[in-house]
């Protein structure tokens, strides 16, 4: 039997198992019986991917199986077997969306299943920063638990994000390893079926970043084969069914790695970069980061545990913790300070005070440090842009939790990270390793103090640091898009969303939330050929809508003509693009006559009659959507928000944790705007309505601005 | 990317005909009406039945007249005609050679010829049992060039070349009595067999025209295709551009055509030199434009990325286009008609070799003893001529498609290094070509070769065979003029991937290759030779059960007859889309078409429908594949 072969007759018992589960889902519910999965706005994504048909009920699911089997050809050609690959990725999704007909929640914990639109948009900044080099898809069972620990355990530290099927997920657990999202293992199911949810992740990418539409299939496979870097651990036996998802992989461009060989020789089944047989499971690691051409960015750090970003998200308890330094409640600060290259001794780092050996144990304790810096280029503005990234670098830590920034950090260290050896220099050793890596265009000397005794803390705190803070805020608010001379692109995200281009000012930052203009002034000043590029605005166009021939040539050049102009503060005319991973969304809401705005985290209805997911897939990809625009949460404070259709009064709607996040800020500009105090109250809120009828009466009763103001459209 | 589309031969044709609207206002003659006026051909002479060879005659065979004055039937005076044809093509290929070798005899290290691959001159020399350790690199290069050179005239033994061949398919050749002897002898003996009075015998007479093919293919062309590779550089995957938009108005435009690079190398050289460049501005360009045409050009477009004005039966256009200030030719393929036809315009003719004399030239003998001014006093002849231009006939085609090449064996094996995997694979192999195919990601392979002839509409069987190939998960590896068609029409071209099947595609995305490979010149088949015999050894399978076969769909040469014969008697089956001068014996037709598969395990196809042609390739590639159960 050939390659092939195994192939088709995978694909066929597959295609046959669907039939008599749609047949018998039909029979047992009907065939108008509704069919979905949560949280997405695509439908079946990869159904809708491949066709560009939504499946509303079973009725259609069986019609649309119908329109799999035409994908089942069987020439003897790699096309042919790429489709049937497909076609039984299909099927498989077919028979997950099964599980969760009325309402079922089909998968327990530890296993995910379906994965929300919101995930995947999440993901967009960590896979473009290169934070998550990669996606592991671990299927099947490892030879002995121990190998599935250590494999999955590589890949976490290098920040690959690791997703499982199969028996390996029991092996997990007899371990006792810790699985989840937020430790970027993500259990998906125990039947091979449940693969497609990690395979619906990367077509969402493309609908999502990539502005590929839903019916495009060969834009889709282009797209994840250049731009999504997952692969495939496959552990043997390998079975048809395997070989047949395996397929699907590979037309998507993923390479599949097994310990199978002898299957693999069985069927001349070894193809170079994609299907590679490799028997010792150690080397499953490297094997599939070279089948991918996945690099990993070593940064030596000298600690005694871990450093990757799998563990930015990871929680420390209190149970489990040694100490913990609490700005909240006792004096603590993280600073970064230029100084005279004479004044510092490169990779000097001195602790001041008690280590924490000395504290005991579950303890709440005083740390302040300062992360001195000497460079030739180096301005008093990029401080705090470094000074933002320690909350990531110390994340980083295996056993380390940090929150917060300035003087309001909470710093947790767990016990097992303490007793792995792991002190107070080790986090001068950090932000040293960091600092020195990923800004060595500008820093060409750094020394850290740490200080731990509480009368050196407070000194820090309140004599040096806040007073620079406070200098700092100053700056802010000085800094707005008119007192600058120049803008800046972001393309970072190209990477997955090709011709999508941010133009980013003093008053309105990247979408993502993750660059402001002095991000961007930074990343510009530290690799000039770059993604952030300086923008002139010299010839402008139209004042009201923010419109600059400099920006929008620049926009044209950087989207590769897919764009030709761009307004900076309108949402009705020619807004800016987005490229998908966007924090917030805000679409018109007409009843009202304002918008609606929800962010990444909200999972509930808006009164647009849309959710987050649903509202998001409208716009992305580098499309302009009038109407529609993605963008950060800080931007919604901004005094330039919709300034064209009138400014934050016509902001009607967010969700109520949004909307207490940025309160403070949005009062002060609503005020300073309109003379209007505390606006947030006129905002409402899903406790108040999720239907616009109900919204408006709330709205009316409060009086809020928009109501009065000239018709958006 | 997004705009990447092919030219067509209708584009071609549409060109070419605004050419000889040129042609016409200047009374200049062309291919295309020396056709019409040679049509129909001599029908004894197409079916191989006239006999020339002594004075007795000329005989030619009729149903009334079965017999020669001597005696000799249809199937011994097609079989003589044959060896004959034979042996014209292994005579020249290996004088090319021959020549390569003389030129490495020369090379100094100040120059003009220099050892630029030392590597693969100290592999060869290792290979063919010199001492290398110690010794001075151009010591070695004068004592392995003149063993290269008495390979010609050994006295006992072998070609050295063909104990690269697998085992199977040497003893196959001792087997059948064909392992090629010295390379003169193989011609001589060709010449010897086939005088009134010899050789009748088809099977004999067939029998000599395969050894005289391989005394060619592992013999000649493999000498001048290493001793090139050893002197000016083994080729690697380059960028460049083909058809004549690639040459320019502005520019003094020099066309190098022939075949040895030892004399466009030079050229090349000197149109770069600041001196010259400047030279040509005070003349009122804007600088040097060296292009090639035939072999010639593939040979500086592998190793330079010099674009290729165009093949075979476009040497007359590039005249026509009144832009070009001097043609350069060495040897072979060069049409008589240039002289005639640059008298037209202002054009310089200049040949170089006292091989290849024409009436209405500029003979500028060149030798590699006097290499450096000989083609500097060529390229300041051009430049001179710039100011003869008559701009009112000039007229370029814009008309150009990129195209990588350098395809050398070498190089596909670094590029294979490439998708290797080195957790679990080894280099240097041809293994992840091998696992391609077995997998049957890619079907098969098809070496696509030889000339242009006006039996066919130009290019459109090379252009069209390799569309359906490729589009059939079908690699594509192409030299001479075939692979100049691929370049024109855009085959060479990256994005050429995206009309390719979905197998052949993704190798082509993984290897960050185009689907059509450039392996070079014509006496680069012997690279091919390489390849096969690499792929055999790397697979275990014998080279007549790889899925790969060889096409010439527009043939036209006596060296197109003798590549044929090697390759057949490689192993590879054959397809051919003109007919060989064999038509009228059936026992030769045979024998080529069925009977020699005794012998070494292939045989020759010829298919004029060209839609067919590619259908039998692809047919016999599955068969083969299931021979073996791939």
């Amino acid at each position: 039997m050939t390659l092939f072969d195994v192939v088709f007759k995978g694909n066929d018992a597959v295609y046959g198992l669907t039939e008599q589960a749609i047949d018998a889902a039909i029979a047992q519910h009907g065939a108008d019986k509704a069919v979905a999965f949560p949280d997405t706005a695509y439908s079946l994504p990869c159904y809708f991917g491949v066709t560009g048909t939504k499946v509303g009920n079973l009725g259609e699911l069986k019609t649309a199986l119908g329109v799999v089997k035409t994908l089942m050809t069987r020439e003897k050609k790699l096309n042919d077997v790429f489709m049937s690959g497909v076609a039984t990725a299909l099927c498989a999704e077919f028979i997950e969306v099964l599980k969760y007909i009325d309402g079922a929640v089909p998968y327990e914990a530890p296993c995910y299943g379906h994965l929300a639109d919101a995930v995947i948009r999440e993901l967009g900044v960590p896979l473009v920063t290169g934070d998550i080099p990669g996606v592991a898809v671990i299927l099947g069972t490892a030879p002995t638990a121990q190998e599935a620990v250590d494999l999955v355990k590589s890949y976490q530290g290098q920040g690959i994000l690791v997703t499982l099927v199969g028996g390996v997920i029991d092996q997990l657990q007899e371990m006792g390893y810790k699985t989840g999202a937020n430790v970027r293992v993500i259990p998906l199911g125990k039947d091979v079926t449940s693969v497609i949810h990690v395979v619906s992740v990367a077509v969402r990418a493309a609908l999502i970043f990539g502005n590929i539409q839903g019916g495009d299939a060969a834009g889709l496979m282009k797209y994840t084969f250049e731009r999504v870097p997952a692969f495939v651990n496959a552990f043997g036996p390998l079975d048809e069914v395997v070989v047949a998802c395996g397929a699907g992989a590979v037309a998507l461009g993923f390479p599949v790695i097994t310990n199978d060989v002898a299957t693999l020789e069985a069927v001349n089944g070894k193809v170079p970069k994609s299907i590679i047989g490799q028997p010792d499971v150690a080397k499953f690691n490297a094997t599939s980061l070279e089948a991918r051409n996945i690099k990993i960015k070593i940064t030596n750090i000298d600690i005694p545990v871990a450093f990757a970003s799998a563990f930015e998200g990871e929680i420390i308890r209190r149970g489990d913790m040694q100490v913990e330094f609490d700005g909240s409640r006792v004096d603590c600060a993280e600073l970064v300070q230029t100084r005279e290259a004479s004044e510092i001794e490169d990779h000097k780092i001195e602790v001041i005070g008690p280590d924490i050996d000395e504290m005991p144990v579950g303890s709440k304790q005083s740390l302040a440090y300062v992360v001195e810096v000497a460079g030739k280029t180096m301005q008093a503005d990029f401080e705090p842009v470094f000074e933002r990234k320690f909350h990531s670098y110390l994340n980083c830590v295996e056993g380390m939790m940090h929150t917060g920034q300035r003087d309001m950090i909470r710093i947790r260290v767990s016990k097992d990270t303490f007793n792995a050896g792991f002190r107070l220099k080790h986090i001068g050793e950090v932000l040293y390793a960091k600092v020195k890596s990923e800004f060595a265009a500008v820093v060409d000397k750094c020394q850290v103090k740490i200080y731990s005794k509480p009368e050196d803390c407070t000194r820090i705190r309140h004599e040096v640091a806040i007073p620079v803070f406070d200098k700092r805020d100053e700056r802010l608010t000085t800094l707005t898009d008119e007192s600058v001379d120049v803008y800046y692109s972001c393309i970072m995200c190209q990477a997955f969303s090709p011709s999508h281009v941010c133009v980013v000012t003093p008053e309105r930052l990247g979408l993502c939330g993750a660059v402001s203009w002095l991000d961007a002034k930074a990343t510009n000043q530290l690799d000039p050929q770059g993604p952030c590029q300086v923008i002139t605005k010299e010839k402008v166009i139209d004042e009201r809508i923010g419109e600059y021939e400099d920006v929008n040539d620049a926009v044209r050049k950087f989207s590769q003509g897919a764009l030709d102009d761009v307004s900076l503060y309108s949402i009705i005319e020619k807004p800016m693009t987005s490229c998908g991973c966007f924090e917030c969304i805000c679409g018109i809401e007409p009843l009202s006559n304002g918008v609606c705005i929800a962010n990444r985290e909200y999972a509930g209805m808006t009164p647009i009659g849309m959710t987050f997911s649903e509202l998001a897939s409208m716009t992305g990809g580098g499309v302009q959507t009038p109407g529609f625009m993605g963008h950060g949460k800080h931007f919604i404070a901004s005094k330039k928000f919709m300034k064209a259709e009138g400014g934050v009064a016509r902001i009607v709607w967010m969700p109520k944790e949004l909307k207490e996040t940025v309160a403070d800020r949005l009062n002060e500009t609503a005020k300073e705007l309109y003379g209007i105090e505390n606006f947030c109250d006129m905002i409402g809120d899903e406790t108040v309505a999720e239907d616009p009828e109900t919204l408006l009466a709330f709205l009316e009763e409060k009086g809020h601005p928009a109501l009065t103001m000239e018709p958006m459209m | 990317m997004g705009n990447f589309k092919l030219t067509t031969v209708e584009e071609f044709e549409a060109a070419t005909n605004r050419l000889l609207e040129t042609g016409k206002k200047v009374g200049a003659d062309a291919w295309q009406y020396r056709v019409a006026n040679q049509t129909p051909h001599c029908k004894f002479g197409e079916q191989g039945i006239c006999c020339r060879i002594c004075s007795m005659g000329p005989c030619r065979i009729t149903p009334k007249a079965p017999r020669g004055i001597c005696g000799c039937d249809a199937h011994g005076i097609v079989a003589r005609n044959y060896l004959k044809f034979t042996a014209g093509g292994a005579a020249t290929h290996s004088d090319h050679g021959r020549e390569i070798c003389h030129t490495l005899y020369c090379a100094k290290p100040e120059g003009p010829y220099k050892v630029k691959d030392p590597e693969k001159l100290i592999r060869i020399a290792k290979e063919w049992g010199v001492e290398t350790e110690g010794k001075d690199i151009y010591d070695l290069a004068h004592e392995v060039a003149y063993l290269g050179l008495s390979e010609y005239g050994k006295v006992f033994g072998n070609q050295n070349f063909i104990k690269r061949a697998p085992q199977h398919t040497q003893d196959l050749w001792q087997r059948e009595e064909i392992a090629p002897r010295a390379i003169d002898r193989e011609v001589a003996s060709s010449l010897h067999m086939t005088h009134m009075g010899c050789s009748s015998k088809p099977e004999a007479l067939i029998r000599q025209s395969l050894r005289a093919g391989l005394c060619d293919g592992w013999g000649g062309s493999m000498a001048g295709t290493e001793f090139s590779d050893v002197l000016f550089g083994t080729p690697r995957p380059i960028e460049t551009e083909a058809n004549l938009g690639v040459m320019n108005a502005e520019n003094v435009n020099i066309v190098v055509h022939g075949h040895d690079p030892s004399l466009s190398e030079m050229i090349c050289e000197y149109a770069d030199d600041p001196e010259m460049i400047a030279y040509a501005k005070e003349m009122g360009a804007k600088g040097i434009t060296v292009s090639g045409v035939c072999c010639t050009s593939n040979e500086v477009a592998m190793r330079r990325g010099i674009p290729m004005a165009g093949n075979f039966l476009q040497q007359e256009n590039v005249v026509l286009t009144g832009a070009c200030e001097a043609i350069v030719v060495d040897v072979q393929c060069i049409f008589p008609a240039l002289g005639p036809l640059s008298k037209c315009f202002h054009t310089k003719f200049v040949t170089t070799s006292p091989i290849a004399q024409m009436p209405d030239s500029e003979y500028i003998r060149f030798s590699a003893e006097t290499a450096a001014e000989n083609a500097k006093a060529i390229v300041k002849m051009a430049i001179e001529n710039f100011k003869n231009r008559k701009p009112e006939l000039v007229h370029i085609p814009d008309m150009k498609q990129k195209a990588t090449v350098g395809y050398s064996v070498e190089a596909i094996v670094k590029t294979l290094d490439g998708v290797t995997n080195s957790q679990v694979d080894v280099t240097g192999t041809t293994k992840p070509l091998i696992e391609c195919i077995t997998s049957g990601v890619i079907r098969g392979a098809v070496a696509m070769v030889g000339c242009n002839n006006p039996k066919v509409r130009p290019d459109t069987a090379h252009i069209e065979l390799m569309k359906k190939l490729i589009a059939n998960d079908i690699i594509v590896v192409a030299s001479g003029c075939s692979a100049q068609a691929a370049a024109k029409a855009g085959l060479m071209d990256k994005a050429a991937k995206d009309i390719c099947g979905a197998g052949l595609k993704r190798v082509c995305e993984l290897a960050d290759i185009p689907p059509v490979l450039h392996m070079g010149s014509c006496v680069d088949i012997s690279r091919m030779l390489i390849l096969v015999a690499e792929l055999s050894k790397d697979s275990g399978l014998n080279i007549s059960q790889l899925p790969v076969v060889g096409c010439a769909p527009e043939w036209m040469s006596e060296k197109a007859v003798s590549i044929g014969n090697y390759v057949v008697a490689t192993g590879l089956d054959t397809f051919l889309g003109v007919e060989p001068y064999v038509s009228g014996s059936s026992e030769v037709a045979e024998l080529l078409t069925n009977g020699i598969r005794d012998w070494v395990e292939a045989a020759y196809t010829v298919e004029k429908d060209i839609d067919k042609l590619g259908d039998k390739m692809i047919e016999r590639i599955e068969e083969k594949r299931t021979a073996i159960g791939i």
